[in-house]
């Protein structure tokens, strides 16, 4: 009798409070739509062809990632600064937007495995003679504000103790500063350094060298508690190299070569 | 179902920082209001000159300055001018962009203020044997910075305001751009921004309230 | 210099960003002045005193930058309320109070300019409060603040500039986007500046028509 009644209080305590555990991949799945935060001015991840419409590796992986879920994908422009606060504003649902696993945002928001992997490049002025990334020493230096090269340039200029370093709002003002000769040098992803110096747009810019930095590794990100999404977008990843797929985006948007290496040896993620 | 934890306590441990960048904030404010209104006497002087060129090209100034936003003008500032070889660092860039403005606007005051002084003082001035510089500078001058005051503390807690807009141009140093710069490593948007927004404000109302004093001070008789 | 690789396209897209800045602006204006003359009328009918807690209220929100006003209202309402609201309303919703926190001084002053010994004249000749309102008080005070208010909904379409950190695309924030694509930022941006010219210049030459045509009777 005890248990019967039991058993019925605890169904109903179950029944009564299943919808309010609805997470956000019930969410996602229920409205039909996956709103994915994409940085726009970040060519080859993502950018806009000649209509104006989002386009990169960046989006196409947002819409694989719809395609898995079954929605609609949709995507948000934002800036690299605006990113988390997008995502934080539930203005989003995930932010596919190159967003380095730094463990200070892991504090705010979740990640996933990683889905890409970045080297960093050194870009010049031409009219700026530079050898090597130590030659930034004592120069005018600019990146992206928030970004993992701007945090780390940042802390190089301070360690310097000369020099001036300039956080911009957006990759694309990163650059206009530098081929106007505002900037000496920036740091930036090899992939969006070649793309912009080879794009043409902006005239008098070489690459001088790699930055000796740690791989970039990026991760999809949502909000830290959705345990049930960050799983569902682990297991995305992996499909996603397992397929082919992530071969695939490489090579249509960045180009030859070896697809970059998502492990990391001798630790377990 | 989101719950939010404030964490104060780790925005509040950058108040040092914010602090220095208000001081920042209001070096900037009060250069960009002495410029403006020595460009902005220049500028009433040019329309009050008669000569053509020069009336138009103060004009042209209080027309772009009023008529365009001041993000425009900052931005076009430091990339506008910066696409002719003319690099200025951020801090100029804002500087002369804030400046640009006040200049128009208040160069609009000044011919506000100027239409309530009657001719016949310049009049009475010059056949007092004044040069016309003379007559403008003891005669005019004063009574129009007075009637002007007024509109010129508006202009200066505009300039204050005006600040936060130096992040377009890669300011890192001034009120606002710290605390972007620390929202961007920390993501405490609501903390740091709240406590940002309170140091603007009393700022503000230390400057209006100053201003205030001030005017009863100078023009008490 | 006009060697340009604008498209018809681009230029559509600019059009459209230059259609938010409008819609945004209107709603703001709108909603912000009707506010604004309620706040003003209740400031100016129940004196300083009791009106102190409004005044404080509107009072912050011309001492905090609008960018900061923004950034604080959509973190607010999103992440610490948890609400799922639009860029937009939250652009409109944060421009009307700003709006309205200026409309309000502007109503006020306009009520104070008008004699007071007209109202008492008013009253004595049997009109109730409301009568002297509609058909005295707010037809002279509306000469006299109309100058100020076409400034207010000029500044209000400026500063609509700064919406983009709710992610709402207007027209300099669109300008930015093609600027990162075709890198031409000059011309780009003084397309962009030419618009907010274009509107904003003749609306003020015809407010400070208004203002000499009424100052000089």
């Amino acid at each position: 009798m005890k248990t019967t009644i039991f058993a019925i209080g605890l169904m109903a305590a179950t029944g009564a409070a299943a919808p309010a555990f609805a997470d956000k991949l019930d969410d996602i799945i229920g409205s039909g739509t996956l709103r994915c935060a994409v940085v726009l001015d970040f060519p080859p991840m993502g950018s806009r062809d000649a209509d104006n419409n989002p386009i990169g590796f960046d989006v196409d992986y947002c819409n694989d990632l719809a395609a898995a879920l079954g929605v609609e994908a949709e995507i948000v422009e934002t800036t690299f600064p605006e990113r988390i606060p997008a995502l934080m504003s539930n203005r989003v649902d995930v932010a596919v937007a190159s967003t380095s696993d730094t463990l200070e945002r892991a504090k705010t928001v979740g990640f996933s495995i990683p889905y890409y992997a970045f080297e960093n490049a050194v870009v010049a002025n031409e009219g700026v003679e530079m050898a090597t990334w130590e030659d930034m020493k004592g120069k005018t230096v600019g990146a992206t504000a928030g970004t993992y090269e701007a945090i780390w340039l940042e802390e190089q200029v301070t360690t310097w103790g000369e020099g001036e370093f300039r956080p911009y709002q957006n990759q694309a003002d990163v650059f206009l500063a530098l081929s106007q000769g505002q900037l000496d040098a920036t740091v930036s992803t090899v992939e969006v350094a070649e793309a912009n110096v080879a794009s043409g747009n902006f005239p008098g810019l070489r690459i001088v060298d790699k930055a000796p930095m740690v791989p970039d590794y990026v991760g999809l990100i949502t909000l830290r508690e959705e345990y049930g999404l960050i799983n569902y977008m682990d297991l995305f990843i992996n499909q996603q190299v397992r397929t082919g797929r992530y071969a695939e985006l490489y090579a249509k948007w960045v180009g030859e070569g070896e697809p970059a290496d998502l492990t990391i040896p001798g630790v377990y993620r | 179902m989101f719950n939010y934890n404030f964490r104060w306590a780790q925005a509040l441990d950058s108040l040092p920082r914010m602090l220095e960048g208000a001081l920042i904030t209001l070096e900037v404010a009060l250069l960009s209001m002495v410029i403006g209104i020595c460009i902005a006497m220049v500028l009433t002087m040019f329309r009050l000159s008669g000569s053509r060129i020069l009336s138009a090209i103060a004009t042209t100034w209080v027309e772009i300055a009023r008529n365009t936003p001041a993000l425009f003008q900052i931005y076009m500032v430091h990339f506008g001018l910066g696409s002719f070889g003319i690099h200025l660092s951020p801090y100029l860039s804002l500087l002369i962009g804030i400046a640009f403005n006040n200049a128009g606007y208040l160069a609009e005051n000044f011919r506000g203020a100027l239409k309530g002084i009657p001719d016949t003082q310049t009049r009475s001035a010059r056949s007092l044997g004044m040069t016309p510089v003379q007559s403008f500078r003891y005669v005019v001058m004063p009574q129009m910075l007075r009637i002007s005051f007024l509109p010129m503390t508006n202009q200066m807690v505009w300039a204050i305001l005006m600040t936060s807009l130096g992040t377009v141009v890669a300011m890192n140093t001034d009120l606002y751009g710290v605390t972007s710069d620390l929202n961007a490593r920390t993501f405490r948007t609501f903390e740091l921004f709240a406590i940002a927004a309170v140091i603007f404000y009393v700022i503000t109302k230390t400057v209006t309230l100053s201003a205030r004093l001030l005017a009863a001070r100078l023009f008490r008789y | 210099m006009f060697d340009t690789a604008l498209t018809t396209n681009d230029l559509i897209f600019l059009a459209k960003g230059a259609g938010m800045t409008l819609i945004v602006t209107a709603i703001s204006v709108f909603f912000g002045t009707i506010l604004g003359v309620i706040f003003g009328v209740f400031r100016y009918q129940v004196g300083p005193w009791w009106a102190a807690p409004l005044t404080f209220v509107l009072d912050i929100f011309r001492s905090i930058p609008l960018l900061i006003q923004l950034v604080l209202a959509n973190a607010f309402i999103t992440t610490v309320l948890g609400i799922r609201v639009s860029g937009f309303t939250i652009a409109c919703g944060v421009l009307s109070l700003y709006t309205a926190a200026y409309c309000a001084e502007i109503v006020r002053g306009g009520i104070e300019a008008v004699p007071s010994t007209l109202r008492r004249a008013a009253r004595s000749l049997g009109m109730t409060w409301r009568q002297d309102m509609t058909s005295v008080t707010m037809p002279l005070a509306a000469r006299i603040a109309l100058p100020s208010w076409i400034g207010l909904a000029l500044g209000v379409m400026k500063d609509s500039a700064l919406v983009y950190v709710v992610q709402v695309v207007e027209l300099l924030k669109s300008a930015q986007i093609l600027i990162t694509r075709l890198q031409e930022p000059l011309f780009l941006l003084m397309i962009c500046g030419l618009f907010y010219f274009l509107i904003s210049f003749p609306v003020a030459r015809f407010g400070g028509y208004l203002e000499k045509k009424w100052s000089n009777d």
